[in-house]
Protein backbone atom coordinates (compact mmCIF):
# COMPACT_ATOMS: atom_id res chain seq x y z
CA UNK A 1 0.00 0.00 0.00
CA UNK A 2 1.58 3.29 -0.76
CA UNK A 3 1.45 5.87 1.70
CA UNK A 4 -1.53 8.92 1.59
CA UNK A 5 0.21 12.30 1.11
CA UNK A 6 -1.68 15.28 2.03
CA UNK A 7 -2.01 16.41 -1.74
CA UNK A 8 -3.56 13.20 -2.90
CA UNK A 9 -6.33 13.80 0.13
CA UNK A 10 -6.42 17.35 -1.31
CA UNK A 11 -6.59 15.81 -4.91
CA UNK A 12 -9.38 13.16 -4.15
CA UNK A 13 -11.88 16.17 -2.68
CA UNK A 14 -11.39 18.39 -5.46
CA UNK A 15 -12.05 15.68 -8.05
CA UNK A 16 -15.16 15.43 -5.61
CA UNK A 17 -16.12 18.77 -5.85
CA UNK A 18 -15.60 19.29 -9.30
CA UNK A 19 -17.82 15.98 -9.82
CA UNK A 20 -20.85 17.72 -8.05
CA UNK A 21 -20.60 21.01 -9.60
CA UNK A 22 -20.58 19.46 -13.19
CA UNK A 23 -23.61 17.65 -12.12
CA UNK A 24 -25.03 20.72 -11.30
CA UNK A 25 -24.66 22.37 -14.36
CA UNK A 26 -25.60 19.88 -16.82
CA UNK A 27 -28.81 19.62 -14.42
CA UNK A 28 -29.20 23.84 -14.86
CA UNK A 29 -28.65 23.43 -18.69
CA UNK A 30 -30.79 20.61 -19.50
CA UNK A 31 -33.91 22.52 -17.96
CA UNK A 32 -35.04 19.31 -15.96
CA UNK A 33 -37.33 21.61 -14.22
CA UNK A 34 -38.70 23.43 -17.06
CA UNK A 35 -39.64 27.26 -16.57
CA UNK A 36 -39.12 26.61 -12.69
CA UNK A 37 -35.36 25.47 -13.40
CA UNK A 38 -33.69 28.82 -13.28
CA UNK A 39 -35.28 29.45 -10.12
CA UNK A 40 -34.36 25.45 -8.67
CA UNK A 41 -30.64 25.30 -10.59
CA UNK A 42 -29.38 28.44 -11.38
CA UNK A 43 -26.12 28.21 -13.32
CA UNK A 44 -23.17 27.89 -11.69
CA UNK A 45 -22.32 31.54 -13.55
CA UNK A 46 -25.03 32.94 -12.22
CA UNK A 47 -24.28 32.14 -8.45
CA UNK A 48 -21.28 33.07 -8.60
CA UNK A 49 -22.41 36.27 -10.17
CA UNK A 50 -24.69 36.48 -7.14
CA UNK A 51 -21.67 35.49 -4.56
CA UNK A 52 -19.94 38.66 -5.37
CA UNK A 53 -23.04 40.72 -5.60
CA UNK A 54 -24.07 39.64 -1.99
CA UNK A 55 -20.61 41.43 -0.86
CA UNK A 56 -20.32 44.16 -3.32
CA UNK A 57 -23.97 45.73 -3.69
CA UNK A 58 -25.60 43.67 -0.68
CA UNK A 59 -29.30 43.70 0.27
CA UNK A 60 -30.60 47.38 0.34
CA UNK A 61 -27.91 48.88 0.16
CA UNK A 62 -25.90 46.73 3.07
CA UNK A 63 -23.11 44.56 2.27
CA UNK A 64 -23.23 40.44 2.88
CA UNK A 65 -19.89 41.90 5.17
CA UNK A 66 -22.09 43.28 7.42
CA UNK A 67 -24.49 41.09 8.07
CA UNK A 68 -21.48 38.26 8.51
CA UNK A 69 -19.57 40.70 10.48
CA UNK A 70 -22.71 40.39 12.72
CA UNK A 71 -23.62 36.85 12.52
CA UNK A 72 -20.02 36.04 13.85
CA UNK A 73 -19.47 38.74 16.52
CA UNK A 74 -22.81 36.80 18.43
CA UNK A 75 -21.58 33.47 17.76
CA UNK A 76 -18.37 33.72 19.24
CA UNK A 77 -19.48 36.08 22.45
CA UNK A 78 -21.65 32.91 22.77
CA UNK A 79 -19.16 30.20 22.26
CA UNK A 80 -16.41 31.78 23.93
CA UNK A 81 -19.23 32.34 26.71
CA UNK A 82 -21.02 28.41 26.65
CA UNK A 83 -17.61 26.92 26.58
CA UNK A 84 -16.54 28.84 29.24
CA UNK A 85 -19.25 27.88 31.56
CA UNK A 86 -18.97 24.03 29.77
CA UNK A 87 -15.52 23.91 31.37
CA UNK A 88 -16.70 25.39 34.61
CA UNK A 89 -19.72 23.65 35.52
CA UNK A 90 -17.70 19.98 34.04
CA UNK A 91 -14.64 21.00 35.99
CA UNK A 92 -17.19 21.77 39.27
CA UNK A 93 -18.57 17.85 38.63
CA UNK A 94 -15.34 16.37 38.91
CA UNK A 95 -15.14 18.42 42.46
CA UNK A 96 -18.48 17.23 43.55
CA UNK A 97 -20.34 14.30 43.27
CA UNK A 98 -23.59 16.14 44.42
CA UNK A 99 -23.37 18.66 41.71
CA UNK A 100 -22.62 16.34 39.20
CA UNK A 101 -25.39 14.74 40.14
CA UNK A 102 -27.79 17.32 39.60
CA UNK A 103 -25.97 19.20 36.55
CA UNK A 104 -25.94 15.38 34.44
CA UNK A 105 -30.01 15.52 34.63
CA UNK A 106 -29.82 19.46 33.48
CA UNK A 107 -27.71 18.30 30.56
CA UNK A 108 -30.01 15.60 29.81
CA UNK A 109 -33.14 17.28 30.25
CA UNK A 110 -31.49 20.49 28.31
CA UNK A 111 -29.45 19.25 25.30
CA UNK A 112 -33.07 17.92 24.12
CA UNK A 113 -34.91 21.15 23.52
CA UNK A 114 -34.09 22.60 20.28
CA UNK A 115 -32.97 26.54 20.84
CA UNK A 116 -35.64 27.43 18.37
CA UNK A 117 -38.21 26.34 20.44
CA UNK A 118 -37.08 27.90 23.43
CA UNK A 119 -36.93 31.67 21.31
CA UNK A 120 -40.28 32.49 22.38
CA UNK A 121 -40.12 31.95 25.54
CA UNK A 122 -36.04 34.36 25.67
CA UNK A 123 -37.60 36.87 23.43
CA UNK A 124 -40.66 37.66 26.24
CA UNK A 125 -38.07 37.50 28.95
CA UNK A 126 -35.34 39.35 27.08
CA UNK A 127 -37.27 41.34 24.60
CA UNK A 128 -35.93 41.19 20.65
CA UNK A 129 -32.14 41.39 20.99
CA UNK A 130 -28.85 40.36 20.10
CA UNK A 131 -28.53 38.83 23.36
CA UNK A 132 -31.42 36.36 22.63
CA UNK A 133 -29.04 34.99 19.95
CA UNK A 134 -26.21 34.90 22.45
CA UNK A 135 -28.41 32.86 24.76
CA UNK A 136 -29.01 30.75 21.90
CA UNK A 137 -25.74 30.21 20.75
CA UNK A 138 -24.83 29.16 24.34
CA UNK A 139 -27.64 27.38 24.68
CA UNK A 140 -26.11 24.71 21.60
CA UNK A 141 -22.38 25.12 23.00
CA UNK A 142 -23.07 24.31 26.44
CA UNK A 143 -24.88 21.07 26.45
CA UNK A 144 -22.46 18.94 24.47
CA UNK A 145 -19.72 19.85 25.13
CA UNK A 146 -20.33 19.63 28.83
CA UNK A 147 -21.44 15.89 27.81
CA UNK A 148 -17.96 15.34 26.04
CA UNK A 149 -16.44 16.86 28.94
CA UNK A 150 -17.57 14.73 31.99
CA UNK A 151 -17.32 11.87 29.35
CA UNK A 152 -13.50 12.92 28.65
CA UNK A 153 -12.95 13.51 32.79
CA UNK A 154 -14.34 10.20 33.53
CA UNK A 155 -12.24 7.97 31.15
CA UNK A 156 -8.77 10.14 32.20
CA UNK A 157 -7.11 6.21 33.00
CA UNK A 158 -6.25 6.31 36.59
CA UNK A 159 -2.80 5.64 36.43
CA UNK A 160 -2.52 9.37 35.17
CA UNK A 161 -4.34 10.74 37.96
CA UNK A 162 -1.96 8.32 40.61
CA UNK A 163 1.15 8.99 39.16
CA UNK A 164 0.17 12.57 38.90
CA UNK A 165 -0.75 12.40 42.62
CA UNK A 166 2.84 10.73 43.51
CA UNK A 167 4.56 13.66 41.36
CA UNK A 168 2.76 16.05 43.86
CA UNK A 169 -0.04 17.49 41.97
CA UNK A 170 -4.18 17.51 43.10
CA UNK A 171 -6.57 19.98 43.20
CA UNK A 172 -6.27 23.02 39.88
CA UNK A 173 -2.85 21.44 39.18
CA UNK A 174 -3.91 18.26 38.00
CA UNK A 175 -7.02 19.07 36.58
CA UNK A 176 -5.38 21.47 34.18
CA UNK A 177 -2.54 19.00 33.79
CA UNK A 178 -3.69 15.49 33.76
CA UNK A 179 -7.17 15.97 33.22
CA UNK A 180 -7.26 18.57 30.17
CA UNK A 181 -4.45 17.28 28.44
CA UNK A 182 -5.80 13.18 29.15
CA UNK A 183 -9.26 14.34 27.82
CA UNK A 184 -8.24 15.99 25.00
CA UNK A 185 -10.17 13.90 22.29
CA UNK A 186 -13.49 14.66 24.32
CA UNK A 187 -12.39 18.23 24.14
CA UNK A 188 -11.99 18.97 20.77
CA UNK A 189 -15.21 16.34 19.73
CA UNK A 190 -17.05 18.63 21.74
CA UNK A 191 -15.91 21.77 20.26
CA UNK A 192 -16.42 20.33 17.41
CA UNK A 193 -19.64 19.43 17.89
CA UNK A 194 -20.76 22.36 19.49
CA UNK A 195 -19.48 24.63 17.03
CA UNK A 196 -21.69 23.44 14.34
CA UNK A 197 -24.87 23.59 16.78
CA UNK A 198 -24.00 26.97 17.31
CA UNK A 199 -23.48 27.73 13.47
CA UNK A 200 -26.95 26.08 12.89
CA UNK A 201 -28.70 27.38 16.27
CA UNK A 202 -27.45 30.69 14.96
CA UNK A 203 -28.95 31.09 11.30
CA UNK A 204 -32.36 28.93 12.39
CA UNK A 205 -33.17 32.15 14.84
CA UNK A 206 -31.85 34.60 12.27
CA UNK A 207 -34.38 33.67 9.84
CA UNK A 208 -37.15 33.31 12.23
CA UNK A 209 -36.12 36.14 14.42
CA UNK A 210 -34.56 38.18 12.48
CA UNK A 211 -33.28 41.22 14.63
CA UNK A 212 -33.01 44.54 13.09
CA UNK A 213 -30.43 46.09 15.46
CA UNK A 214 -28.21 43.06 14.37
CA UNK A 215 -28.89 41.47 11.43
CA UNK A 216 -27.04 38.58 10.58
CA UNK A 217 -26.62 35.84 7.73
CA UNK A 218 -30.06 34.21 8.21
CA UNK A 219 -31.60 36.89 8.01
CA UNK A 220 -29.88 37.70 4.68
CA UNK A 221 -31.09 34.27 3.43
CA UNK A 222 -34.74 35.07 4.73
CA UNK A 223 -34.89 38.62 2.40
CA UNK A 224 -33.36 36.58 -0.94
CA UNK A 225 -35.81 33.77 -0.02
CA UNK A 226 -38.59 36.72 -0.17
CA UNK A 227 -37.55 38.28 -2.63
CA UNK A 228 -37.31 35.29 -5.06
CA UNK A 229 -33.32 36.07 -5.38
CA UNK A 230 -32.54 32.55 -5.63
CA UNK A 231 -29.12 32.50 -6.85
CA UNK A 232 -28.43 35.36 -4.27
CA UNK A 233 -29.59 32.51 -1.47
CA UNK A 234 -27.40 29.97 -2.82
CA UNK A 235 -24.42 32.15 -2.83
CA UNK A 236 -25.05 32.89 0.62
CA UNK A 237 -25.50 29.51 0.96
CA UNK A 238 -21.74 28.58 -0.26
CA UNK A 239 -20.79 31.54 2.18
CA UNK A 240 -22.18 29.41 4.81
CA UNK A 241 -20.37 26.22 3.42
CA UNK A 242 -16.78 27.80 2.98
CA UNK A 243 -17.02 29.23 6.68
CA UNK A 244 -17.61 25.69 8.12
CA UNK A 245 -14.59 24.37 6.02
CA UNK A 246 -12.41 27.50 7.16
CA UNK A 247 -13.10 26.55 10.63
CA UNK A 248 -12.82 22.61 9.93
CA UNK A 249 -9.81 23.13 8.15
CA UNK A 250 -8.09 25.99 9.39
CA UNK A 251 -9.02 25.62 12.91
CA UNK A 252 -10.25 22.81 14.43
CA UNK A 253 -7.94 20.44 12.44
CA UNK A 254 -4.81 22.28 12.98
CA UNK A 255 -5.34 22.58 16.97
CA UNK A 256 -6.27 17.93 16.83
CA UNK A 257 -2.93 17.74 14.70
CA UNK A 258 -0.67 20.00 17.08
CA UNK A 259 -2.14 17.87 20.13
CA UNK A 260 -3.67 14.50 20.16
CA UNK A 261 -2.52 13.22 16.86
CA UNK A 262 1.23 14.97 17.88
CA UNK A 263 1.18 12.66 20.86
CA UNK A 264 0.09 9.48 19.42
CA UNK A 265 -3.60 9.61 21.34
CA UNK A 266 -5.57 9.60 17.53
CA UNK A 267 -5.11 9.66 13.99
CA UNK A 268 -5.90 12.30 11.91
CA UNK B 1 20.43 3.60 63.54
CA UNK B 2 16.50 3.68 62.88
CA UNK B 3 14.80 2.65 59.75
CA UNK B 4 14.23 4.64 56.88
CA UNK B 5 10.68 3.16 56.86
CA UNK B 6 8.62 2.00 59.38
CA UNK B 7 5.14 -0.07 59.38
CA UNK B 8 3.48 -0.51 61.88
CA UNK B 9 0.24 -2.52 62.56
CA UNK B 10 -0.88 -1.69 59.06
CA UNK B 11 -4.26 -3.08 58.30
CA UNK B 12 -5.91 -2.98 54.89
CA UNK B 13 -9.53 -3.32 54.23
CA UNK B 14 -11.53 -3.97 51.08
CA UNK B 15 -15.55 -3.67 51.13
CA UNK B 16 -16.15 -5.88 48.15
CA UNK B 17 -20.30 -6.73 47.95
CA UNK B 18 -21.13 -5.98 51.43
CA UNK B 19 -18.56 -8.27 52.42
CA UNK B 20 -15.17 -7.55 53.87
CA UNK B 21 -11.90 -8.70 53.28
CA UNK B 22 -8.80 -7.71 54.69
CA UNK B 23 -6.41 -8.27 52.33
CA UNK B 24 -3.55 -7.25 55.10
CA UNK B 25 -3.80 -7.89 58.93
CA UNK B 26 -1.32 -6.42 61.29
CA UNK B 27 1.89 -5.92 59.36
CA UNK B 28 4.74 -4.76 60.87
CA UNK B 29 7.95 -3.91 58.63
CA UNK B 30 10.68 -1.72 58.89
CA UNK B 31 13.44 -1.60 55.73
CA UNK B 32 16.92 0.40 56.65
CA UNK B 33 18.64 3.08 54.11
CA UNK B 34 19.78 1.61 50.99
CA UNK B 35 18.75 -1.91 51.50
CA UNK B 36 17.02 -3.18 47.88
CA UNK B 37 13.81 -5.71 49.44
CA UNK B 38 12.43 -7.67 47.10
CA UNK B 39 9.11 -9.21 48.06
CA UNK B 40 7.67 -12.12 46.62
CA UNK B 41 4.40 -14.01 46.86
CA UNK B 42 0.96 -15.45 45.28
CA UNK B 43 -1.08 -13.52 43.75
CA UNK B 44 -3.72 -11.80 45.79
CA UNK B 45 -1.57 -11.99 49.22
CA UNK B 46 -1.50 -8.14 49.89
CA UNK B 47 1.76 -7.65 47.87
CA UNK B 48 0.97 -4.56 45.79
CA UNK B 49 -1.63 -3.31 48.13
CA UNK B 50 1.54 -3.03 50.66
CA UNK B 51 3.29 -1.13 47.93
CA UNK B 52 -0.13 1.42 47.61
CA UNK B 53 -0.11 2.18 50.98
CA UNK B 54 3.47 3.06 51.64
CA UNK B 55 2.99 5.18 48.25
CA UNK B 56 -0.22 6.77 49.98
CA UNK B 57 -2.64 5.72 47.39
CA UNK B 58 -4.67 3.56 49.91
CA UNK B 59 -6.50 4.41 53.16
CA UNK B 60 -5.43 2.39 55.74
CA UNK B 61 -5.16 1.95 59.15
CA UNK B 62 -1.81 1.33 61.48
CA UNK B 63 1.32 3.56 61.14
CA UNK B 64 3.67 4.44 58.30
CA UNK B 65 6.39 6.15 58.88
CA UNK B 66 9.04 7.54 56.47
CA UNK B 67 12.33 8.71 58.11
CA UNK B 68 10.55 9.33 60.99
CA UNK B 69 7.44 11.19 59.83
CA UNK B 70 4.06 9.72 59.16
CA UNK B 71 2.76 9.85 55.46
CA UNK B 72 -0.45 10.92 55.13
CA UNK B 73 -0.95 10.39 51.19
CA UNK B 74 1.26 10.25 48.26
CA UNK B 75 4.49 12.20 48.36
CA UNK B 76 7.76 12.77 46.21
CA UNK B 77 10.37 11.04 48.61
CA UNK B 78 8.27 7.36 47.94
CA UNK B 79 7.97 7.60 43.75
CA UNK B 80 5.94 4.34 42.02
CA UNK B 81 6.76 3.00 39.12
CA UNK B 82 3.94 1.08 37.87
CA UNK B 83 3.26 -2.21 35.79
CA UNK B 84 1.44 -0.63 33.77
CA UNK B 85 3.75 0.72 30.13
CA UNK B 86 1.51 3.92 29.97
CA UNK B 87 2.41 5.14 33.03
CA UNK B 88 4.19 8.27 31.33
CA UNK B 89 1.72 11.11 30.21
CA UNK B 90 1.14 10.87 26.42
CA UNK B 91 1.46 14.82 26.14
CA UNK B 92 4.75 15.29 27.31
CA UNK B 93 7.87 14.68 25.26
CA UNK B 94 10.59 12.18 27.17
CA UNK B 95 12.27 15.60 28.84
CA UNK B 96 8.78 16.94 30.16
CA UNK B 97 7.65 14.00 31.45
CA UNK B 98 11.04 13.96 33.21
CA UNK B 99 10.75 17.74 33.79
CA UNK B 100 7.17 17.98 35.08
CA UNK B 101 7.41 16.88 38.59
CA UNK B 102 10.92 19.04 38.76
CA UNK B 103 9.11 22.08 37.94
CA UNK B 104 6.63 21.53 40.41
CA UNK B 105 9.16 21.01 43.13
CA UNK B 106 10.03 25.07 42.31
CA UNK B 107 13.18 24.27 39.80
CA UNK B 108 13.06 26.86 37.12
CA UNK B 109 16.57 27.04 35.93
CA UNK B 110 16.44 25.57 32.59
CA UNK B 111 20.26 24.73 32.47
CA UNK B 112 19.53 22.73 35.39
CA UNK B 113 16.65 20.86 34.25
CA UNK B 114 18.20 19.69 31.84
CA UNK B 115 21.41 18.74 33.31
CA UNK B 116 19.04 16.28 35.71
CA UNK B 117 17.45 15.07 32.79
CA UNK B 118 20.27 14.39 30.86
CA UNK B 119 22.23 12.95 33.31
CA UNK B 120 19.43 10.37 34.68
CA UNK B 121 18.46 9.30 31.25
CA UNK B 122 21.84 8.31 30.57
CA UNK B 123 22.08 6.73 33.68
CA UNK B 124 18.84 4.39 31.88
CA UNK B 125 20.49 4.55 29.08
CA UNK B 126 17.84 6.26 27.02
CA UNK B 127 19.92 9.83 26.33
CA UNK B 128 19.06 10.66 23.04
CA UNK B 129 15.50 9.90 23.29
CA UNK B 130 14.82 13.80 24.47
CA UNK B 131 12.39 15.04 22.34
CA UNK B 132 10.56 11.44 21.58
CA UNK B 133 6.71 11.27 22.66
CA UNK B 134 6.22 7.99 24.75
CA UNK B 135 3.95 6.34 22.13
CA UNK B 136 6.75 6.36 19.59
CA UNK B 137 8.63 4.12 22.56
CA UNK B 138 8.77 0.55 22.99
CA UNK B 139 7.42 -1.38 26.26
CA UNK B 140 11.43 -1.61 27.81
CA UNK B 141 11.79 2.11 26.39
CA UNK B 142 9.05 3.75 28.49
CA UNK B 143 9.60 1.22 31.32
CA UNK B 144 13.26 3.08 31.44
CA UNK B 145 12.24 6.46 31.00
CA UNK B 146 9.63 6.04 34.39
CA UNK B 147 12.51 5.00 36.44
CA UNK B 148 14.47 8.05 35.01
CA UNK B 149 11.49 10.10 35.87
CA UNK B 150 11.56 8.40 39.35
CA UNK B 151 15.53 9.08 39.85
CA UNK B 152 15.39 12.61 39.01
CA UNK B 153 13.39 13.34 41.80
CA UNK B 154 15.44 11.93 44.27
CA UNK B 155 13.15 9.95 46.23
CA UNK B 156 13.98 7.88 49.69
CA UNK B 157 11.84 4.93 48.46
CA UNK B 158 11.31 4.17 44.77
CA UNK B 159 8.47 1.50 44.57
CA UNK B 160 8.31 -0.95 41.93
CA UNK B 161 5.20 -2.91 41.10
CA UNK B 162 6.23 -6.08 39.14
CA UNK B 163 7.93 -3.06 36.54
CA UNK B 164 9.35 -5.55 34.08
CA UNK B 165 6.68 -8.67 34.32
CA UNK B 166 5.16 -7.79 30.72
CA UNK B 167 8.51 -7.13 28.90
CA UNK B 168 9.94 -10.25 27.16
CA UNK B 169 13.05 -12.23 28.59
CA UNK B 170 15.93 -10.29 27.11
CA UNK B 171 14.54 -7.03 27.47
CA UNK B 172 13.72 -8.17 31.47
CA UNK B 173 16.82 -9.33 31.75
CA UNK B 174 19.05 -5.95 30.73
CA UNK B 175 16.51 -3.79 33.04
CA UNK B 176 17.32 -5.95 35.94
CA UNK B 177 21.22 -5.63 35.34
CA UNK B 178 20.61 -2.11 35.29
CA UNK B 179 18.51 -1.50 37.62
CA UNK B 180 21.02 -3.02 39.86
CA UNK B 181 23.82 -1.36 38.57
CA UNK B 182 21.64 2.18 39.11
CA UNK B 183 20.92 0.81 42.86
CA UNK B 184 24.39 0.25 43.57
CA UNK B 185 25.46 3.85 42.29
CA UNK B 186 22.32 5.86 43.81
CA UNK B 187 21.91 6.29 47.46
CA UNK B 188 18.22 5.12 47.35
CA UNK B 189 15.86 2.49 48.73
CA UNK B 190 14.24 0.45 46.74
CA UNK B 191 11.34 -1.78 47.02
CA UNK B 192 10.42 -4.00 44.40
CA UNK B 193 7.70 -6.73 43.95
CA UNK B 194 7.90 -9.56 41.41
CA UNK B 195 6.13 -12.90 40.96
CA UNK B 196 9.46 -13.83 39.67
CA UNK B 197 12.57 -16.08 42.11
CA UNK B 198 15.34 -15.86 39.89
CA UNK B 199 14.43 -11.58 39.25
CA UNK B 200 14.50 -11.00 43.05
CA UNK B 201 17.68 -13.19 43.79
CA UNK B 202 19.41 -11.46 41.54
CA UNK B 203 18.07 -7.73 42.91
CA UNK B 204 17.79 -7.69 46.56
CA UNK B 205 19.94 -7.55 49.40
CA UNK B 206 16.87 -8.32 51.22
CA UNK B 207 14.00 -11.38 50.51
CA UNK B 208 10.38 -11.13 51.56
CA UNK B 209 8.07 -13.87 51.13
CA UNK B 210 4.29 -12.91 51.47
CA UNK B 211 1.29 -15.06 52.26
CA UNK B 212 -2.40 -14.30 51.99
CA UNK B 213 -3.50 -11.86 55.21
CA UNK B 214 -0.36 -10.01 54.46
CA UNK B 215 1.47 -12.51 56.82
CA UNK B 216 5.00 -12.48 56.31
CA UNK B 217 6.21 -15.59 55.53
CA UNK B 218 9.98 -15.25 55.25
CA UNK B 219 12.13 -12.62 55.78
CA UNK B 220 15.98 -12.80 55.00
CA UNK B 221 18.86 -11.10 54.20
CA UNK B 222 20.03 -12.59 50.92
CA UNK B 223 23.50 -14.40 51.08
CA UNK B 224 24.48 -14.76 48.23
CA UNK B 225 27.53 -12.19 46.70
CA UNK B 226 26.88 -9.84 43.54
CA UNK B 227 26.70 -9.97 41.05
CA UNK B 228 24.46 -12.99 40.66
CA UNK B 229 24.06 -15.95 38.75
CA UNK B 230 22.15 -19.32 38.99
CA UNK B 231 25.83 -20.91 39.66
CA UNK B 232 26.52 -19.07 42.38
CA UNK B 233 27.16 -20.64 45.30
CA UNK B 234 23.96 -21.08 47.20
CA UNK B 235 21.42 -20.15 44.63
CA UNK B 236 20.05 -22.95 44.14
CA UNK B 237 19.34 -23.78 48.08
CA UNK B 238 17.47 -20.09 48.12
CA UNK B 239 16.00 -20.90 44.56
CA UNK B 240 14.63 -24.00 46.54
CA UNK B 241 13.38 -22.77 49.95
CA UNK B 242 11.70 -19.93 48.20
CA UNK B 243 10.02 -21.77 45.86
CA UNK B 244 8.71 -24.51 48.10
CA UNK B 245 7.50 -21.72 50.48
CA UNK B 246 5.95 -19.82 47.33
CA UNK B 247 4.24 -22.73 46.16
CA UNK B 248 2.82 -23.98 49.92
CA UNK B 249 1.25 -20.55 50.16
CA UNK B 250 -0.17 -20.63 46.59
CA UNK B 251 -1.63 -24.54 47.55
CA UNK B 252 -2.99 -23.63 50.65
CA UNK B 253 -4.23 -20.51 49.01
CA UNK B 254 -6.35 -22.88 46.55
CA UNK B 255 -7.62 -25.94 49.10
Amino acid sequence: MTKKTPLKGIAEKLIFVAVILAAWEIVARAHVFGARSEIIFPRLETIARAFVKNFVMGYAGVSLWVYLFNSMKLLLEGMAIGILLAFLFSGLCMVSHGFHNVYSLVVAVADLLPGVALLPVVIIIFGVNPGVIVFLVVHSVIWPMSRNLIDGFKSVPKLYVEAGRNLGLSGAGMLFDVYFPAAMSYILSGLKVGWARAWRGLISAEMIFGIAAAPGIGMYINQMRTNMNNAEMYATLVVIIIIGLVVQYGILNPIEKHTVVKWGMRKL
Amino acid sequence: MSALLKIEGLCKVYDDDSREHAVIDDLNLEVAQGEFLCILGPSGCGKTTLLRCIAGFEHCKGKILVDGREITGPGTDRIMVFQDFNQLFPWLTVEKNIQFALKRQGIRDRARLEAITSDVLKKVKMDGHERDYPYQLSGGMKQRVAIARALALKPAIILMDEPFAALDAITRNTLQQEVLAISQQENCTFIFITHNIQEGIVLGTRLMLMQPGGKIAIDTKNPIARPVSPSSPGYGPLWDRLYAALYDTQHANNT
